[in-house]
Order: C-alpha cells, then sequence, then structure tokens
C-alpha cells in the first residue's frame, strides 16, 4: 500500500496509477481535499459544480456561496476571454491576486476546484 | 356648464345609431361580521446552505480531482515561495497625502448658550452627521435645555451654521447612537436619566418613544446608549443605557410612545469578581457607576463597561445571578460582570472593542492614559500616555485593525498607528484653537476616510482622512494578531 504524507513536495504525481485497494471515491475524494487544505497558507478550500453549486467546502456557508457564484461567473468570463482571443486556445488555470491572499480555480468540465491561500510575505 | 356647440355644416350625413342590449344587474350586500388582525413581516432570508452531497457523483469528482490536485498542488508551492510580489501596491483611490478638515458644523444658538457636543454620531448611510449638545463639566439639569442636532453632508447647499434637523429637547443630552438600520431614527440619553429616541425626519413631531420618570427610569446621567439587536427578531432593535446610578438597562418601544423596560443589569460594590485589587469605595456606596459600554463584534453577548472607579467590567448579557441591589424595577435586575480589570488612575470616559480582533479592546480615562487590554487577562497590555489632562473618547479604526483616534482635554484628536510606532502619535489634529477638550468623535463606517470630532466649543469637524489611515495593509489582520501574543507574553 503506498503511504500517503502530507509534506507537499513529496506528494506524488498522480496520474492513472492503480490506486490502493479498499478506497472508495468518497474517502479518495476527502483526503484529496484534506491534502489540498492542509498545505501552507492556505486559508480554504470548495468544489463547484458546472452550475455554481457549492458540493464540497471547508468554509462557512455564507462564504462559501458568495466565492462559488462570484468565481464561477469569473471562470467562465476568462475562458470566453481566452477563446475569442484564440480559439484553438483554453483556459487552464486561474490566479487572482489580491491585497490579502491568491485565490487559485483549477477549472474542468464538471468542476471547479478554488483555492485560497495567504501567501509568504 | 357650458352647453354642447354643435353645428351642422352643409355635408350629406347619415344616421346610425346602436345600443347594447340592456345589462342585467343585481344588488348585493356584504359585510364583516368578524374580522381578525394579522401582520405581515419578512424575516431574515435563511442562510444558503450547501446541499448535502449525492454519493453518486463521487466517481467523477474523485476523478476530476485527480487530474488537477498536481497542478493545484504545484501552484500553491510557487505562490508559497515565490517573492514576485514583495512591495508590490495598487492604488485603485485617490490618494489623499494629509489630513484635512472637510466641514465645520456648528449651531449658533446652542453655542451661544456655550453648550459643549457631548457625543456625535453617524448614520446608518454615513450620510447624516447628528451631535448632541450638553455640558460636561458642571450642569444645571433643572433648567438648561439643549439640542440634538443632524446635518445631511450630502445635501447641496449645506449651511454649516444651520442644521438640516434640529431638535429641542428639556434636558441636557450627554449621548447619542443613530438606529443601525433606520436612517433617521436617533436615541439619546439625557442628564435627567430618561432615554429617548428621535425621527430626525419628521421635523413636526420629532420625539418616537420616550422612558419618561418612572421607577425604572435611571436617576443620574446617561452617559452611552447603544442599540442591540433583539434576541429573537434580530431585525428590530432595542436600546441599552448606561448611567451612573449602576444600571445598565435594555428598552423596547412600544406602540404609545413609551418605552418599556425590558431586560436590567445592576452593578453593585459587592457582587464585583475579586480578581484586581481595587480601591475601597467610600463607605455607604454600593453601586458601581458605568460610564461607557462597548460590545464585541465577535460575541453578541459580550460587553464591557467602563466605570467611574477606573476599572473595565468584562460583561455577558446572558448572565443569571441576581443583583443585591435596592433599586426598584420592574424586571428581575442582574449582575452582569464576569472580570475585572486592573483600573486606570481615575475614572473610565470611553471603551472600544477591536473590530478584527476578538479579545482587545481600549479604554481611555481622566488619567490620560490609554490602555490596550485583552479580555483574557486583568493586567493591561499596553498603557499609552497620551495627555496631561484628560482622554474623553477612544474609538477603533473601522478599516485598520492597528489604527485608533483618542479625543484629549487639550483639544487635539490624536490618531494612533500601532504598526508605525507605540509610543507616539502618527498625526494630531488640531481641533479647538483654545485647547478646549475635544469630548467626543466617531469614525464613518460607511465612508471610511470621515472621522467626526465634536469639541467644548459647540463645534463639529468632520475630518476627511489621509489614505494611509483609511487602506488596510496587506497583513494588518496578522500583525494585530501578532501584538496581542506578543505584548500578552
Amino acid at each position: 500500500m503506498t503511504e500517503w504524507t502530507n509534506e507537499p513536495g513529496l506528494c506524488p504525481l498522480r496520474s492513472s496509477g492503480p490506486r490502493p485497494a479498499g478506497l472508495g471515491a468518497q474517502a479518495e475524494v476527502e483526503e484529496t481535499l484534506k491534502r489540498i487544505q492542509s498545505h501552507k497558507g492556505v486559508i480554504g478550500t470548495m468544489v463547484v459544480n458546472a452550475e455554481g453549486i457549492p458540493i464540497r467546502t471547508t468554509l462557512d456557508n455564507s462564504t462559501t456561496v458568495q466565492y462559488a457564484g462570484l468565481l464561477h461567473q469569473l471562470t467562465v468570463k476568462a475562458r470566453s476571454t481566452v477563446r475569442d482571443i484564440d480559439p484553438q486556445n483554453d483556459l487552464t488555470f486561474l490566479r487572482i491576486r489580491s491585497k490579502k491572499h491568491e485565490i487559485m480555480v483549477a477549472p474542468d468540465k464538471e468542476y471547479l476546484l478554488i483555492v485560497i491561500q495567504n501567501p509568504c510575505e | 356648464m357650458n352647453e354642447g356647440m354643435s353645428w351642422e355644416a352643409c355635408v350629406r350625413d347619415l344616421e346610425r345609431s346602436c345600443q347594447t342590449a340592456s345589462i342585467s344587474t343585481a344588488e348585493k350586500a356584504a359585510q364583516t361580521r368578524k374580522h381578525v388582525d394579522a401582520q405581515v413581516q419578512t424575516e431574515a432570508p435563511v442562510p444558503v446552505s450547501v446541499p448535502p452531497t449525492s454519493l453518486h457523483d463521487d466517481p467523477r469528482l474523485a476523478a476530476f480531482l485527480r487530474r488537477v490536485e498536481a497542478m493545484v498542488i504545484r501552484e500553491l508551492n510557487k505562490n508559497w515561495q515565490s517573492h514576485a510580489f514583495d512591495g508590490f501596491e495598487v492604488n485603485w483611490t485617490e490618494q489623499q497625502p494629509t489630513v484635512t478638515c472637510l466641514h465645520t458644523l456648528g449651531y449658533p444658538p446652542a453655542q451661544g448658550q456655550g453648550l459643549h457636543v457631548t457625543s456625535v454620531s453617524w448614520n446608518t448611510t454615513g450620510s447624516v452627521v447628528a451631535c448632541a449638545y450638553g455640558r460636561l463639566d458642571d450642569g444645571d439639569w433643572s433648567t438648561l435645555k439643549s439640542f440634538v442636532c443632524a446635518w445631511n453632508l450630502d445635501r447641496r447647499g449645506l449651511n454649516p451654521r444651520q442644521p438640516s434637523a434640529v431638535v429641542e429637547v428639556p434636558s441636557a443630552v450627554m449621548c447619542l447612537a443613530f438606529h443601525p438600520t433606520q436612517p433617521s431614527h436617533v436615541a439619546g440619553g439625557l442628564y435627567s436619566g430618561e432615554v429617548l429616541v428621535w425621527d430626525v425626519s419628521n421635523p413636526e413631531d420629532p420625539l418616537l418613544w420616550r422612558t419618561g420618570l418612572t421607577d425604572d427610569t435611571h436617576t443620574d446621567p446617561v452617559y452611552q446608549v447603544v442599540w442591540l439587536p433583539e434576541p429573537r427578531h434580530s431585525h428590530r432593535f432595542q436600546v441599552l443605557s448606561v448611567a451612573t446610578d449602576g444600571k445598565v438597562l435594555l428598552w423596547q418601544g412600544l406602540g404609545a410612545g413609551q418605552l418599556q423596560l425590558t431586560d436590567g443589569f445592576a452593578l453593585v460594590v459587592q457582587q464585583l469578581p475579586r480578581n484586581a485589587k481595587l480601591k475601597k469605595p467610600p463607605r455607604g456606596e454600593t453601586e458601581v457607576g458605568a460610564t461607557a459600554v462597548a460590545f464585541s463584534s465577535f460575541d453578541p453577548r459580550l460587553f464591557v463597561l467602563g466605570t467611574e472607579g477606573g476599572f473595565p467590567l468584562k460583561c455577558s448579557l446572558a448572565a443569571e445571578e441576581a443583583a443585591l441591589t435596592r433599586m426598584p424595577s420592574s424586571v428581575p435586575l442582574r449582575a452582569p460582570a464576569q472580570l475585572t480589570f486592573s483600573p486606570h488612575g481615575g475614572p473610565i470616559y470611553s471603551v472600544s472593542c477591536s473590530p478584527f480582533h476578538r479579545n482587545l479592546f481600549l479604554s481611555a480615562g481622566t488619567d490620560g492614559h490609554i490602555h490596550l487590554y485583552s479580555m483574557l487577562q486583568a493586567q493591561p497590555l499596553a498603557s499609552l500616555q497620551l495627555s496631561h489632562k484628560y482622554l474623553f473618547a477612544v474609538r477603533w479604526s473601522p478599516v485598520r485593525p492597528l489604527v485608533f483616534a483618542a479625543a484629549s482635554g487639550e483639544g487635539d484628536v490624536q490618531l494612533f498607528d500601532l504598526q508605525k510606532s507605540s509610543q507616539k502619535p502618527t498625526v494630531s489634529i488640531k481641533q479647538t484653537q483654545d485647547e478646549s477638550p475635544v469630548y467626543c468623535l466617531e469614525f464613518n463606517c460607511q465612508r471610511t476616510q470621515l472621522l467626526a470630532a465634536g469639541d467644548a466649543e459647540g463645534t463639529v469637524k468632520v475630518w476627511q482622512l489621509s489614505t494611509e489611515f483609511t487602506e488596510q495593509g496587506p497583513r494588518e489582520t496578522e500583525d494585530l494578531e501578532q501584538l496581542a501574543a506578543e505584548v500578552a507574553t
């Protein structure tokens, strides 16, 4: 059984390698989100579906709903901007840097992964 | 009525007429024999909750996370180690380099009587500033008539000598507080111990509610009033008043213009927590006069009282112990104090809880010192001497976690930025020319660059703060936490 450590730098690249037996899909989701959440400086992690509805979150409800709605709209807009400039191109990652922290959005066809990190200054 | 005029032109005309068939009508009457009153009111919206996860999504979700996890971890690492944005700042607003006085407001009849501005308050929209006139040194409370004046700063043709609304009050007003959601309702506490609520948008009859002089009313001047949300209906508010008779009372406005006592607390010397050494009170006195109150922004039932004895008290609305007082009251009074903090050298005039840190609060008193306390310990974390005279007001800034302002008896408003210096004020604004005291100040929470301060000459000055006081730096909340932690050790 492969050992999972919490050190971010040593986290192996997860491609389509074999999963350890006994790890159901739900447990795998929880493990992955916990790994991301425990990374240095991360304030919150959430997963939003294609309609902008949050389905997993580590923050409180009102904040989550706000982030989910606003960032979903922004991601759609960012993606259309990239594709309008070059239809062969597509959005792979979105980062917003603000005075207080950095918001990272990993987009996909069905979901969005949003991570909020407090950068080292 | 004119007669209809018609004329015939030499034109061939045909006559046609039509008529609708007669409509059948019938008469019926109805009357309610009994009726029931019902009221409709929107409740605060139920917070939207994250919907429960559905199990059959998990394999797809797991696959998605597998796809993106590596990229996200890589970016998180890069961000953590990056120095790309060090020292990078963006100017979104126009930079204001110095503090300037925007308005100098006064009401000549009140100034002519030699009245002082005892309290200022901004309304919920941030466009109206109201001030209360009274006297803070000696007050002849039987004959002194005073005023509450409000200026709407957004109105064109603002005349600084002519308030948008003036309310005449039969006794000196000691404190003022605008309603948190109603832009024109304002509560005030009088020297006579009454608490009144006015509607400044109604010049004919501004008085909405009053406590009247009943057994429940304070017997000493009311030094501060605060609006609190009701425990069960958080969109309705009640008024809390503190006075030097030792009572902290909660009032509710009833229909007939009467403020009804719903809850109350009494401070009795024997019931104060004995964790700090206090001076023995003069013989016979059992009440502890309260002069200031501040509620925590993090725990709505936790509040701090400033007292005449110079020691702040940590209190809770949920305290259950009955107060050992013989003062008459229609509602049983409770003893609210949970912790006694180490005292100042004289009575406290003002307390303020930090909007950014759950444990920090400031107190200012007649010894000219500001004490920074943590709710967790009785000794102050820091003590700063700002003035050789009294300090009348202290307020944390609503936008900068490390900034606070203090009003001094030497006539200036001092702005402290704990990030720059913890020993001396960053800016000292001279409000009065003859060094007469500044009695009150309030930050405007909507327009965060405005600060109103009222002084003994009867003028209210609205100061526009420089950008350094209104824009939060990147790590200020963390710096505040660090400050609280390091000073505590």
